[in-house]
């Protein structure tokens, strides 16, 4: 730690050019990261909030909620203990008031007597009580939308009215406005024999009584969403090719810096000092550069998700970037390994004239 | 008792036609106290020679004693040992890290030998006798040649080796800087009771010598 320090002290723009590279490619995969679990959010962030284990589809849905009607009959077979199951019933709406931007948003019916109803978290305003009222998404609140505005769903004349504002509920990128099931049929227009989408079971195991129905777990649900894998596995591999393009990029920068320095460590292996010494101080001094540009990289993160405005879906896990932190910490030792070879065949001879 | 010494030590380099017999039955002893100059033209085998005796390189054949212990058959880290404890370099090249002041120079040297070095007072001392004092704070690239060869003098001597070796140690400096050279490193065998090795092609230190060798063609004569 002794020599890396010294170095660095030393030789200030040299390290600092360093840096910045870490500083640039951990705040780009800081961003990435952000950007990639927002996204995943607005996919998620309502199902996420339902609390349940298993969700009953039609088996014809291709396990896609909004591909999925139950019929009276496949209901009334089904075994609902309000306080464990809830009905839910989805409809994809455009939301209009006049002088306000329209909003593309899935409604979600639910059953008063239901857990979910009674579950709904709302960040103001009440829940619906009848089937002329809902709550909304904040983000209809930044577009202007407040609580008692009337709004129009799709073609209907009758109005609806905002009783309340919902954090974070948002479905395949959509906000959602929740509201009784009963105003489900006509918002889905299907006929009066479809009751709902699907049910929702906090019960491991419910046993489905009807061939016609499938029982799925919240991450299946989570995977057949629209564009979720794909969004999810091309931001993954973004982020991985990028950690593995900083690991060829400081290695290379470590590598060329001790190949640097070769002429005075072969003095100080001539001196006495050990392989493991300037082996460990090599190490050091990639850790010390990766995590000063880590936590500078951190910092910008920090300053951009303050500066960014909220339409754009990021989202700042610290525990997740802490990982994110973590891979790079790895990826620099992994880099700083590979002039270790380097050191470990200095010849000390080369020392002396 | 010599601290140093080589019976019939040969070195070889590479095999078949390409083998070249560098050291030839190399006979050679130094005391503590004593101010011993290898004296020999480019490619004499003065470098080799240096390297054995810096127990960085083992003799193709023949024992080298340093301190009545055959250090021939030493292993690697053993080797690294008796180098921080017992051996003193200077080299052509200085041995200063570029990036550490010389006041840094002597603290790296505390991190890799943790006990027997200078004490404070002593280091004052040397860098007194040595006039680099006020240099303390300076970094290689702000010393002269003179100044480097002497912190270097000083770096050598601070772990309390028995034996310093030097290579050149007066290489690229005028007639007046070789003969203080020549004079510190004379003294330091004498006040300190080292036993002082420099290999050198440059005859105008052998004024301070106790005793000079000539090595020629791999072969080592004593000449005084």
């Amino acid at each position: 730690m002794y020599l890396a320090l010294k170095e660095i002290k030393h030789e200030k723009l040299r390290y600092s050019l360093i840096i910045s590279m870490i500083v640039l490619i951990s705040y780009l995969i800081f961003i990435l990261t952000s950007l990639a679990l927002g996204l995943a959010q607005q996919n998620t962030s309502a199902i996420e909030s339902w609390n349940f284990k298993q969700i009953i589809l039609n088996k014809d849905s291709d396990i896609a909620l909004r591909q999925s009607l139950l019929s009276e009959k496949q209901v009334e077979a089904l075994k609902i203990d309000n306080n464990k199951e809830a009905l839910i019933g989805q409809a994809s709406i455009v939301a209009k008031s006049s002088g306000k931007e329209n909003i593309s948003a899935n409604f979600i019916g639910v059953k008063k007597e239901q857990f979910l109803y009674r579950e709904l978290k709302l960040s103001s305003g009440k829940l619906p009580t009848t089937s002329h009222e809902v709550v909304v998404d904040s983000s209809f609140a930044d577009k202007g939308y407040k609580i008692g505005d009337k709004i129009y769903f799709n073609s209907l004349k009758t109005p609806y009215k905002i009783t309340g504002f919902v954090k974070n509920a948002k479905l395949s990128v959509a906000p959602v406005v929740y509201g009784l099931l009963s105003a489900w049929p006509e918002l889905k227009s299907v006929t009066p024999n479809f009751v709902a989408s699907a049910l929702i079971t906090k019960n491991n195991n419910y046993s489905v009584p009807s061939s016609e129905l499938g029982s799925y777990s919240k991450q299946t649900l989570i995977d057949n969403l629209p564009g979720y894998s794909a969004q999810n596995k091309t931001f993954t591999f973004m982020i991985a090719f990028l950690m593995v393009i900083s690991l060829i990029v400081i290695a290379v920068f470590l590598y060329i810096i001790t190949i640097q320095k070769l002429p005075n460590f072969a003095v100080l292996r001539v001196q006495g000092i050990s392989n493991k010494f300037l082996i460990k101080n090599t190490i050091n001094q990639s850790l010390i550069l990766v995590i000063s540009g880590l936590a500078i990289g951190a910092l910008l993160a920090m300053i951009t998700a303050i500066a960014i405005p909220n339409s754009v879906p990021m989202s700042f896990n610290i525990p997740l970037l802490g990982l994110v932190s973590l891979g790079l910490i790895i990826t620099s030792v992994l880099g700083s390994l590979i002039p270790v070879q380097t050191i470990l065949h200095i010849d000390p001879v080369k020392a002396i004239s | 008792m010599a601290v140093i010494e080589f019976k019939k030590v040969n070195k070889h380099f590479g095999t078949g036609s390409a083998r070249v017999h560098v050291l030839k039955d190399i006979d050679f002893s130094a005391n503590a106290g004593e101010f011993v100059l290898i004296l020999g033209p480019s490619g004499s085998g003065k470098s080799t020679f240096l390297t054995i005796a810096g127990n960085i390189l083992s003799p193709t054949n023949g024992q080298v004693f340093i301190n009545g212990k055959d250090i021939s058959t030493y292993s690697t880290k053993e080797r690294e040992s008796l180098r921080l404890t017992d051996l003193g370099f200077v080299l052509q090249s200085h041995n200063l890290v570029p990036y550490l002041t010389v006041k840094e120079q002597f603290e790296l040297a505390d991190k890799v030998k943790k006990s027997g070095n200078l004490t404070p007072d002593n280091l004052t001392g040397l860098l007194e006798q040595l006039e680099i004092s006020e240099l303390i704070k300076k970094y290689p690239e702000q010393l002269s040649g003179g100044q480097s060869q002497r912190v270097a003098i000083a770096r050598a001597l601070y772990t309390d080796p028995q034996i310093v070796l030097a290579d050149e140690p007066t290489a690229a400096l005028d007639s007046k800087r070789v003969k203080v050279v020549g004079e510190i490193l004379h003294h330091l065998a004498k006040s300190q009771n080292k036993a002082v090795i420099a290999v050198t092609h440059d005859l105008r230190l052998v004024e301070q010598a106790d005793k000079i060798y000539e090595l020629n063609d791999g072969k080592l004569t004593l000449k005084n």
